[in-house]
């Protein structure tokens, strides 16, 4: 693939660019999104839920461009900064693939860019996003996202245990965990009927150990797509370029994300918004990675709902789908777990709000922030896609004022974190259905949506 | 209450001023007032303002990292006019944090170090992935009070509960009090490792260390 030439350039530049203390590079990305956000005019408009503004998102994508090159990229380990130039990323951006075939056999899916109010609808995942799922549930869990439809791809869950133990990470317990994930997520595909779906992994592996073990003979393939982040905010790792460089060499797809952290060194709205997209643009170069996922975090709810994180979202989801090919995701990270209304509330925010933000691949759902054991399930995620599928093509000033109202029903639970039932309270482990309760939740809430003007498909 | 040295350190906090800080904070010495009323009674204030702020995002990480260096630079002023230097910040301890091992997560720990310090702590930030004996030689070494530990992931989390064990077992337990926190992190796992603290996000955090800092 043309996008993973660059290997050794980027193990060259970990090695040998410019020395920087951590916390000074902190202080740098802070600065520097600081005078970005005055020079090219960046302004959060608190009364509008999504960005609206074409020349907003324009100007957002050269700040972010601008801030990837006077920053680069920070190495951990080698305490160096990745630096590149604007016309190595730009070229990095060209070669960038637009469409990407993901899963194998009659599981094959095509994902493709779009752009912001694009009809075409987008791809979807489906997962517990490494959320700790009880091992005895975790197939009947996978399973319960596999067996929808309108799900294109999954992503799976971490365990609770390992063969009733701690799940060390760093130790050869991480091994075990990784090789669980692959027996136990391909089970639940075998089962549902999709044995060539593709599987979003190895959640398991926070550190390159995992990785390595799992993505080997028998493990997961080349189409499952395999997960390498950056660190808040902008940083890397040998950790992280062992997966990479493991990955290229095994002819992976890699599947990026960054979460700037609102707050944080980033700062305010503005601020998140330009980090995401100059995340996902030295991710594109530095990762060579095919899909490119944000989920910017709430210091204190854990998640991406909040309405300053919302219009975030959307206005560097605009300013990359406008300004460049690339596969974009955007996952959805409610505080609400299944069982409560506020759940499909934020689910249909965030959704809507990538959907028409040009994104092409719709992720989630990670219920409860994805901290909370087993409080997860496929209904959500099935809730999540039909909600893509039906705003497609729906103007940015429409789905605004649906998010305002939405936004009424979650925003003041936020720091309650109603995070519901868990898994066995919401579905029957026997026919693998959701129960009447979540079930009806689920109906009464799509009603309502359906009378506000969103058209399921 | 001396109004312009108030003014100056609250101007100060707020837009990283250290020298200007620093100035105020002499001309005041000079002046002949107590360098303890300077640090209880305008500071201390001062950074509870800054904390509280950020607890209401009305400000963020690189305000509090600025504030946290007009904290330093004063107490750095003020530390040698005191003869019984134990009397600065009494009651506050010193704290060594950490992200604990396998888990490269930051800005969670940063917020609540340096919350920490702009509230009038010692802190040693041993930064993240830190393995479990790290925090232990390092509270030894610096003679902490408190040991905080922080995981954003399930499968880091068992080390709190190994560093807890490790205490007990080499008889040290008494020595340090403990607290986690993090993403995934509940009140029931710090319970259930024997933690004496734990905070749901860096405004507890220092709640908790403020309290078990008293005991």
């Amino acid at each position: 693939m043309r996008s993973h030439t660059r290997l050794l350039t980027v193990l060259d530049r970990a090695e040998n660019g410019p020395m920087l203390e951590e916390r000074e590079f902190d202080q740098l990305v802070a600065n520097t999104v600081r005078e970005l956000t005055l020079k090219y005019g960046i302004k959060y408009n608190r009364q509008e839920a999504i960005n609206l503004s074409d020349d907003l998102a324009d100007r957002l994508f050269e700040a972010g461009m601008e801030l990837a090159t006077r920053v680069g990229v920070y190495c951990t380990s080698t305490h160096r900064r990745l630096i590149f130039s604007e016309a190595e990323i730009r070229e990095a951006l060209r070669f960038a693939p637009g469409e990407l075939e993901i899963g194998s056999g009659l599981d094959r899916v095509i994902i493709k860019n779009r752009v912001p109010e694009d009809p075409r609808i987008p791809a979807n995942t489906g997962g517990p996003y490494g959320t700790p799922l009880t091992e005895d549930l975790y197939t009947y869990i996978m399973q319960s996202y596999v067996q929808e439809p309108i799900i294109d791809a999954v992503v799976n869950g971490t365990f609770a245990t390992i063969y009733g133990r701690p799940p060390k990470t760093h130790t050869p317990w991480e091994v075990l965990l990784a090789w669980r994930e692959v027996e136990l997520s391909k089970a639940a595909a075998q089962r549902a009927g999709r044995p060539g779906i593709s599987l979003g992994c190895v959640e398991n592996a926070v550190t390159e150990i995992g990785e390595l073990s799992g993505t080997s003979y028998g493990g997961f393939t080349p189409v499952d797509w395999h997960h390498v982040c950056f660190t808040s905010e902008l940083k890397t790792s040998y950790a992280l370029l062992i997966k990479v460089a493991h990955l290229i060499q095994t002819g992976c797809i890699i599947h990026d994300f960054c979460n700037p952290i609102y707050g944080g060194y980033a700062g305010g709205a503005e601020g998140v918004a330009m980090v995401a997209v100059a995340g996902v643009i030295l991710m594109a170069v530095v990762n060579m990675s095919t899909t490119h996922s944000i989920c910017p975090t709430h210091p204190f709810f854990e998640s991406d709902t909040a309405p300053e994180i919302v219009w975030a979202i959307s206005a560097s989801q605009q300013a990359l789908n406008r300004n460049t090919h690339l596969l974009t995701t955007v996952m959805t990270s409610p505080v609400s777990g299944p069982g409560t209304e506020s759940l499909l509330y934020e689910a249909a925010t965030i959704a809507t709000a990538a959907t028409v933000s040009g994104t092409a691949r719709i992720d989630g759902v990670r219920s409860g922030a994805g901290v909370c054991q087993d409080h997860v399930s496929g209904l959500e995620a099935r809730f999540n896609a039909e909600i893509s599928h039906a705003v497609a093509g729906m103007p940015r000033e429409q789905a605004n004022e649906l998010i305002k109202e939405w936004q009424q029903h979650y925003v003041p639970l936020l720091d309650k974190k109603p995070v519901g039932q868990s898994f066995t309270e919401v579905y029957d482990l026997k026919t693998l259905r959701p129960k009447d309760h979540w079930q009806k939740i689920y109906d009464e809430v799509k009603e309502r949506l359906f009378k506000q003007g969103v058209q399921f498909k | 209450m001396n109004r312009e040295l108030l003014d100056k350190l609250q101007d100060a906090a707020a837009n990283g001023e250290v020298e200007k800080a620093a100035a105020a904070t002499k001309e005041a010495l000079a002046a002949g007032m107590d360098p303890i009323d300077i640090f209880e009674n305008y500071l201390v204030p001062v950074m509870d303002q800054v904390g509280e702020k950020f607890g209401r995002l009305e400000i963020f990480l690189p305000d509090l990292m600025m504030a946290a260096d007009v904290a330093k630079a004063v107490k750095e002023v003020i530390e040698p006019s005191i003869k019984d230097r134990a009397t600065i910040g009494e009651g506050r301890s010193c704290v060594v944090l950490g992200t604990v091992m396998g888990d490269v997560h930051d800005i969670g720990k940063n917020m609540v170090s340096l919350l920490l310090e702009v509230n009038g702590f010692k802190v040693i930030d041993l930064g993240t992935n830190v393995p479990v004996f790290d925090f232990i030689k390092a509270a030894e070494k610096e003679q902490a009070q408190i040991i905080a530990m922080s995981s954003l992931l399930t499968t880091s989390m068992p080390y709190m509960a190994e560093l807890i064990k490790a205490l007990e077992e080499t008889g040290k337990r008494k020595n340090w009090k403990v607290v986690v926190g993090g993403g995934p992190v509940s009140p029931e796992w710090a319970k259930s490792i024997g933690a004496d603290g734990y905070g749901k996000d860096a405004r507890e955090a220092v709640e908790v260390c403020r309290r078990l800092s008293v005991e």
